[in-house]
């Protein structure tokens, strides 16, 4: 019959077809990144696409926050596709403290000398490196409040009182901005010099009754504070850098502080999943984000502050990110403190706002 | 009746669809959700859970501010519901389907821009505010936003459809005679209302109230913006356990408790209800 040898060259076309894919799928290998969902637009151009091209490698989003991407990786333990995990450093303790994370090698990061030492290695087990900065800094109406804000412990002053907002104990800021608080009160008292961190906060508890009462509301998400700024309910808040340009949008007369207290610092971190076997392959990705030019890009996006030490920024572009001399006042928590504390913080902080 | 076998397996045939998603996606998730609130991770039954609930102040008092809104959100959507739901019923079809749509638009709206709207209204540049102030009746604006009557206020225009929906169907059955019949026998209208209209449709008062406190207690989006994170509610709660600190235990005792209340709230309406009858 005619037909016969078309349909056996139609048939090894298809087995060809479907063949020659599968090929070159075998020689790809694919990296899973576990992420926040934003930006990734950005981050496909500065990170990703070099990435796949230099290693020859699909990457895999798997995208949420912070709090939902580990509940997954708890879930799914050991079977997890995930090879690399970006978290806040809170989340990274908790994930480590999980057992979830493998140790980085630090010989297989060339770019990690030229990151600052407190972004190294946060969390001091090797558990993850930290990427990118972020800072919790207060905002107030200049146009308001004419004394100006110039101290944590401001925000206890009767004059603001009815229009103040901080983050929420539960969120990554809500102990730090505690924390801060504690030490100025700490520093209002003495002379002269600075006060250590005090990871009890004892005179922040006992001022925070007074605080309360200042308080419109707490927030959990920096785009509720932008809208009770935006609404004018707000005068004066602790902010976290990454929102500023949303706050600046609002129109009003905002006027950001660097407190004489200083600001406190807050990675985020890449880490590898205990799961994983790509090891090498995860730390040549950690390595490349760190490295100067993905940090330069991603800076110049104004998407992630730098932590490597070589990348120098335009002034205009360092003002909005958190960089420069503000590094110089900035904190670092130690967050193993502040999660071993965190549970019983939330029902003592829950006590005082429930009244 | 007598049924034949392949009415039987029609039966089946039609039930098991919806009967296996409900046992999937609901029983079983359920069950789950008991099994933790009563088996933490390290293995024995305890009750722990439930006791640490109710020992702690703060719990207390979130489950009873909780509870607190959910009736009187209730109570309002009921008393605004039946004079409403009266009329819609006895309203020719054409129109009572363009209001019924006006009824059930909030369902229809997303639930972020709904709450955001209350903004708007309620805010310090919102325009209860602008009118008490250009009326000269208050000097500087009034906080409406973030207290009990803000959540009050959001989750009544959210859950009304809930009641006036099962009411206008249960007044639809009650006949126009048995209406009649009262008022010729000396009922005024108040009566007729009370002794006749109110006892023939609690059956949609049951399921109205039961949909609108089930909503009110167990919502999320409405008493998080309107109410602010500081004024905690259960649902409020539940998220700080789950979220920030791990403790699925007791965000699991959280959400039986809701769900207890829930259901025991629908047994006491559905008691009430038999005896008036």
């Amino acid at each position: 019959m005619r037909s016969k040898p078309l349909i056996l060259l139609l048939l090894a076309a298809l087995v060809l077809g479907l063949a020659a894919p599968m090929a070159v799928a075998q020689d790809t290998q694919t990296l899973t990144v576990s992420i926040w969902g934003f930006n990734l637009d950005v981050l496909e151009e500065n990170v990703f696409a070099p990435f796949e091209e230099m290693h020859n490698v699909d990457i895999v989003l798997d995208t949420g926050n912070n709090s939902d991407r580990l509940a997954r990786l708890q879930a799914e333990g050991e079977n997890t596709t995930i090879d690399v995990v970006h978290f806040a450093t809170q989340f990274t303790h908790l994930a480590s403290e999980a057992g979830l994370l493998q140790p980085y090698n630090p010989d297989l990061l060339e770019n990690l000398d030229e990151v600052y030492d407190w972004a190294q290695d946060p969390l001091g087990n090797q558990a993850g490196a930290g990427y990118t900065v972020n800072s919790l800094s207060l905002i107030y109406r200049a146009d308001q409040i004419e004394a100006g804000i110039s101290s944590w412990a401001d925000l206890l002053r009767d004059d603001v009182a009815g229009y103040v907002s901080i983050p929420e104990m539960s969120t990554t800021f809500g102990p730090a901005a505690l924390i801060m608080i504690d030490r100025a009160l700490a520093m209002a008292d003495m002379e002269e010099g600075e006060a250590e961190i005090n990871y009890d906060a004892d005179l922040a508890w006992e001022a925070l009754p007074q605080l309360a009462d200042n308080l419109v509301t707490t927030y959990i998400r920096s785009s509720e504070l932008t809208t009770l700024v935006q609404e004018e309910e707000v005068w004066v808040a602790p902010y976290a850098s990454f929102a500023i340009g949303n706050l600046m949008n609002t129109g009003h007369d905002l006027s950001t502080v660097v407190p004489e207290e200083g600001v406190v610092g807050q990675t985020n971190m890449i880490s590898i999943t205990a799961a994983t076997d790509k090891v090498d392959l995860a730390h040549a990705y950690i390595d490349w984000f760190i490295s100067h030019d993905v940090q330069e890009a991603e800076a110049l996006d104004l998407i992630d502050s730098p932590v490597n030490a070589t990348v120098e920024l335009p002034e205009d572009i360092c003002a909005l990110l958190t960089c420069g001399e503000m590094l110089d006042t900035m904190i670092v928590l130690d967050q193993a403190e502040v999660s071993d504390r965190l549970a019983d913080w939330l029902e003592r902080w829950n006590e005082v706002m429930v009244r | 009746m007598i049924r034949r076998p392949n009415q039987n397996r029609s039966i089946i045939v039609l039930v098991a669809p919806a009967f296996i998603f409900v046992l999937v996606f609901f029983v079983l998730p359920l069950i789950f959700l008991l099994s933790q609130s009563v088996l933490p991770g390290d293995g024995g039954f305890t009750l722990t859970g439930y006791a640490d609930f109710f020992e702690s102040r703060v719990s207390r008092i979130v489950y009873l501010r909780t509870l607190k809104i959910g009736l009187i959100v209730t109570g309002i959507s009921v008393l605004m519901s039946y004079p409403a739901a009266f009329l819609l019923a006895r309203m020719p079809a054409r129109r009572r389907s363009f209001l019924m749509l006006l009824v059930i638009l909030p369902l229809m709206t997303n639930a972020v821009a709904r709450t955001f709207a209350w903004l708007i209204i309620l805010g310090k540049r919102g325009m209860i505010n602008q009118t008490l102030m250009s009326l000269g009746l208050v000097e500087t604006p009034v906080r409406f936003m973030y207290t009990e009557t803000a959540i009050v206020l959001g989750l009544t225009q959210l859950f009304l459809p809930l009641m006036v929906l099962p009411l206008v169907s249960a007044m639809e059955n009650i006949p126009d005679d048995v209406l009649e019949a009262a008022r010729s026998l000396g009922a005024n209208r108040l009566t007729t209302f009370v002794r006749i209209v109110v006892p023939l449709s609690s059956d949609g008062l049951v399921l109205g109230a039961t949909l609108v406190f089930t909503g009110s207690v167990t919502a999320f989006v409405t008493p998080a913006i309107l109410g602010g994170s500081r004024l905690l509610m259960m649902s409020t709660l539940l998220r700080q356990k789950s979220v920030a600190i791990f403790d699925q235990q007791a965000a699991a005792v959280i959400a039986v408790v809701m769900i207890l209340t829930t259901l025991a709230v629908n047994l006491l309406l559905r008691v009430g209800r038999v005896r008036q009858v």
